[in-house]
């Protein structure tokens, strides 16, 4: 019923990692809780059906945890019912995750050929038996990548996240999404193993377009938690360009660095875990305070919320991968799989890859883009709003929660070779040859790509260095002991006011230009001109709305047809008695002539001829006039 | 050990001299008077004298930043290719490390705009994001492809083999590496056509814009940032794009080295004075040529092969 081998419990310290200081977090968030013992009994099964999901060893256990998860975690955004959007975003997330679950039942249901018990190595027998592995691949695709939210799976993210109350949104962003990374981990390697090329291929592709399309409209996001849940896509995004490597290196022979990339999505799934858990309670605890999630309404938080700042800060640098954080060390290696395709023999693969190099690259980018934007607005400058100004630092129970999770932060950046161990062993357990002593050949000061002359990078070193140049530079300004003086910002002879402060949309701005015929923003510019001069003006607005685009092509059209179809239904569902058998007749012709044509003889003059008989006895008979 | 301190003290000194002869030539182009070399250290020592004015709605990440902005940057000094033969380099570190070093400076640079409440600040700091998002991939193609060629991700290593085996069959990819790397040099260093590094008006300042409220030593401290920023460019163009005399004595070798920073500074003087700045929405399309070689370099590698 259970199992612990090494990704069980690898994944299972993942959980306990995100999910303690968590705890804490929670426990301090709780007095603003109405409902509290609906919070609570859901909170806590929550996080016991993801461990229940990890350990599990047949599909039935795995099926009911993964079903009570999804619930759970249904009920928990719907703490908090404060206008209709927040029910919106919850049946969204209910209709999204349950079609994911339908998937992984299909999968299931042929892969355990009708017994659900057997264990997860049984299925494999009955898998490799399959005339259709690829259907089965794209059954795991659907059902975990609707879960972790990957394009174009991706669109309940923005809406579910921010409408959890914060600890809540954090736990599902840090850690549920892994659970899906779990997911592919367990059944692609347990069940589906020796991988055609094309389906690393089809992960990889997944992952790039996931990563650039997160981060693009995570920066023209104004509210902060959706603006994080953008970046949670991004991430997965990252973690599957990592996964996608590891499949393309496998089938082409290249175990060592299928192993390295393995590895190096591992680790980012523990990255993505700590900083967007810290920056998820951050958001938490500045929305907590000014009572607001639009970004454009903070400002100045820092000197009001030191702790609250700090630990963001960190999270910050680590999400936007920057040297010596540990989102910058599993980047790194992420980047170092995809320079080691040139040991690849297949040039238009090889041509291919640097494709994904550049989405990567351009990710980092505009990664650090978004968050000197989402820090800056946030906590630097003047206060914007009064809400700002009356905000102080969070109690006591949700600082530890944040502390602690910045501990976790640092202990991914200082411990690494210890995390890759682990790593390692969860790939030895899977099936591939131990890699660690080709990662960390000389001691655990350097970390080694394990490719022909790959680079190297020793992050415990880079970060000693850095600190401790600073606080030498700081030391030598305190020995100086220069005269300081306090005065205003200069603001061209005006007094400088929060309104004259760069707003996030102003500073997304270029950005958003750049790239309008993705966004194909809804402006609106309203202005009271004085006395008909355009340059003079007594009041203007200015707003920008960015609506996504798979939500708008994909989801709506679907909904569309969805609409359209029950529709007539409807209409042919409400009638007199008069148009069923009008129906009936119509159905009778309908098989009659589709006899005649299939199953008979096939002219072109009696094909017209009884489709206009069918067309007009369809027209007044069942249509009939249009009201 | 103890060439590899002084070429990299050797470095540090030469920054402010490189920037100032910037200027000088293109004061002499335009018929001007030209400055002293030595005004960076005029500049300098004017500043550390000078009292540091700290605005008052500013928090402590002013304090700090300034410090965060160097420092990396001086920590990727240490990890540049070697100037002469058998001294002491650090072989192993890659082009991610360096580029994400960098980022991290400009990382605390833009919180430093945003941090004074200033429009200037914001508006700068929100035009350097859109810039250095651009740059990014740019120069993490660039630079895999010119490991490629070198046969070592680590640039030192990278430097080091270019210099003694070049890759002559690889000529295209070279060049066009070479073209790709340029661009970024100008871009990354707030150069005209990107950015004017002389000018205050709000309608063109980059990075001008971020530190306008910075005075004294602070100041003294960013302008430092951005003379080593434009040192470790120029000597990774130099070590990576014209790899020749490192097997001379150390001190012509040294010579040689300076020398082709003052050609990279000669040929920055040439494009600052011939062209002008483009709008910042036209930044993009040079960007976008930058990207394009880089992709054409990797492209022409892989199709001639190794």
């Amino acid at each position: 019923m259970f199992q612990f081998d090494t990704l069980s419990i690898v994944f299972v310290l993942l959980i306990l990692l995100g999910s303690v200081p968590n705890i804490f977090y929670s426990s301090g968030y709780l007095p603003h809780i109405e409902r509290k013992m609906h919070y609570q009994v859901h909170y806590f099964s929550f996080i016991l059906s993801m461990i229940g999901v990890v350990i599990s060893a047949n599909a039935l256990v795995f099926l009911i945890f993964w079903e009570l998860m999804s619930l759970t975690s249904w009920q928990l955004i719907l703490t908090e019912i404060k206008d209709k959007t927040t029910i919106e975003a919850a049946r969204f997330y209910f209709i999204m995750t349950h079609f994911g679950f339908l998937f992984l039942l299909l999968f299931f249901l042929i892969v355990t050929d009708g017994d659900l018990e057997i264990g997860f190595v049984n299925m494999k027998d009955i898998a490799s038996d399959f005339a259709y592995p690829t259907l089965l691949f794209f059954f795991i695709v659907l059902g975990f990548l609707s879960k972790a939210g990957a394009v174009p799976l991706h669109v309940w993210l923005p809406y579910a996240h921010p409408a959890a109350p914060s600890p809540v949104s954090a736990l599902m962003s840090g850690v549920m999404l892994k659970v899906a990374i779990y997911g592919l981990f367990r059944f692609l390697f347990d069940v589906l193993y020796p991988w055609p090329l094309e389906w690393g291929i089809v992960i990889l592709v997944i992952g790039a377009l996931s990563s650039l399309i997160g981060v693009l409209y995570a920066l023209s996001e104004h509210d902060i938690k959706a603006l994080l849940a953008n970046h949670s896509i991004e991430n997965i995004g990252i973690i599957l360009i990592g996964f996608g490597m590891g499949m393309i290196f496998d089938s082409l022979g290249l175990k060592v660095l299928s192993s390295f990339a393995f590895i190096a999505a591992l680790f980012h799934s523990f990255n993505h875990m700590s900083f967007k858990s810290l920056l998820f309670m951050g958001a938490g605890s500045v929305l907590h305070q000014t009572h607001t999630k639009n970004i454009e309404k903070y400002g100045g938080l820092i000197k009001s919320m030191p702790v609250t700042a700090i630990t963001f800060l960190l999270a910050s640098i680590s999400i936007s991968a920057l040297p010596p954080t540990n989102g910058f060390l599993s980047e790194w290696m992420i980047f170092q799989s995809m320079l080691s395709s040139s040991h690849i023999d297949n040039t238009s693969l090889k041509l291919a890859i640097p494709f994904a190099v550049f989405a990567l690259a351009m990710t980092g980018g505009l990664a650090i883009a978004c968050f000197v934007k989402a820090y800056g607005i946030t906590f630097l400058g003047l206060h914007r709003s009064t809400n700002a100004k009356h905000a102080h630092e969070v109690n006591f129970m949700m600082q530890v929660g944040m502390i602690l999770m910045a501990g976790v932060v640092i202990s991914l950046m200082l411990f690494t070779p210890f995390y890759i161990s682990w790593f390692d062993k969860v790939l030895v357990g899977l099936g591939m040859g131990s890699i660690y002593a080709q990662i960390f050949p000389h001691g655990m000061w350097n970390l080694h790509s394990v490719g022909i002359n790959g680079g190297v990078v020793s992050p415990v070193i880079l970060l000693v260095s850095l600190v401790g140049l600073s606080i030498f530079m700081m030391f030598g300004y305190k020995v100086l002991n220069v005269k300081e003086r306090v005065h205003n910002t200069w603001g061209c002879g005006y007094k400088t006011s929060a309104k004259t402060q760069y707003t996030a949309t102003g500073f997304a701005g270029p950005i958003r230009r750049f790239f309008n015929w993705l966004y194909k923003p809804d402006e609106h510019f309203v202005k009271q001109t004085i006395a008909g001069h355009e340059s003079k003006f007594s009041s203007s607005n200015y707003e920008v709305h960015v609506k996504p685009l798979f939500e708008k092509s994909l989801y709506h059209s679907v909904s569309r047809v969805a609409n359209f179809i029950s529709y007539w239904v409807y209409r042919f569902s409400h009638f007199e008695q008069t148009r069923y058998a009008a129906m009936i007749f119509n159905l009778m012709i309908l098989v009659l002539f589709s006899y005649r044509i299939f199953a008979h003889e096939f002219s072109w003059a009696t094909f017209v001829l009884e489709g206009v008989v069918m067309i007009i006895s369809i027209k007044v008979l069942i249509v009939g006039d249009k009201k | 050990m103890i060439l590899y301190f002084l070429t990299i003290i050797c470095l540090l000194l030469l920054a402010p001299i490189l920037l100032s002869f910037i200027k000088a030539l293109k004061m002499i182009l335009l018929f001007k008077k030209p400055i002293s070399l030595l005004q960076g250290y005029r500049n300098f020592s004017k500043l550390m004298q000078k009292e540091t004015i700290i605005s008052s709605e500013t928090s402590s990440i002013t304090r700090y930043a300034p410090f965060l902005v160097l420092s990396p940057l001086l920590v990727t000094m240490f990890f540049l290719p070697p100037v002469v033969k058998g001294a002491f380099y650090v072989s192993f570190v890659d082009a991610f490390t360096i580029t994400g070093l960098i980022s991290l400076s400009t990382f605390f640079l833009m919180l430093l705009g945003l941090d004074s409440a200033s429009a200037f600040g914001g508006m700068g700091s929100s035009r350097e994001a859109f810039i250095s998002a651009l740059v990014e991939p740019a120069m993490v193609l660039t630079i895999f492809s010119i490991s490629m060629m070198a046969g070592d991700l680590g640039i030192g290593q990278a430097g080091v083999n270019l210099a003694y085996n070049f890759p002559a069959e690889h000529m295209s990819s070279f060049l066009f590496a070479a073209i790709s790397f340029f661009i970024l040099l100008i871009a990354e260093n707030g150069r005209i056509p990107v950015d004017n590094p002389e000018t205050h008006l709000e309608l063109t300042m980059v990075h001008e814009a971020m530190i306008l409220d910075l005075s004294g030593v602070y100041l003294a401290i960013i302008e430092m940032a951005a003379s080593v920023k434009f040192v470790i460019f120029s000597s990774l163009f130099v070590s990576l794009f014209i790899p020749f005399g490192l097997e001379y004595s150390p001190v012509v070798a040294i010579l040689i080295f300076i020398a082709k920073l003052f050609g990279v500074a000669i040929a920055v003087a040439f494009v600052e004075v011939n062209m002008a700045k483009l709008r910042l929405f036209k930044i993009p399309n040079l960007l976008g040529i930058s990207i394009v070689f880089a992709f054409l370099s990797l492209i022409t590698f892989y199709v001639l092969g190794y």
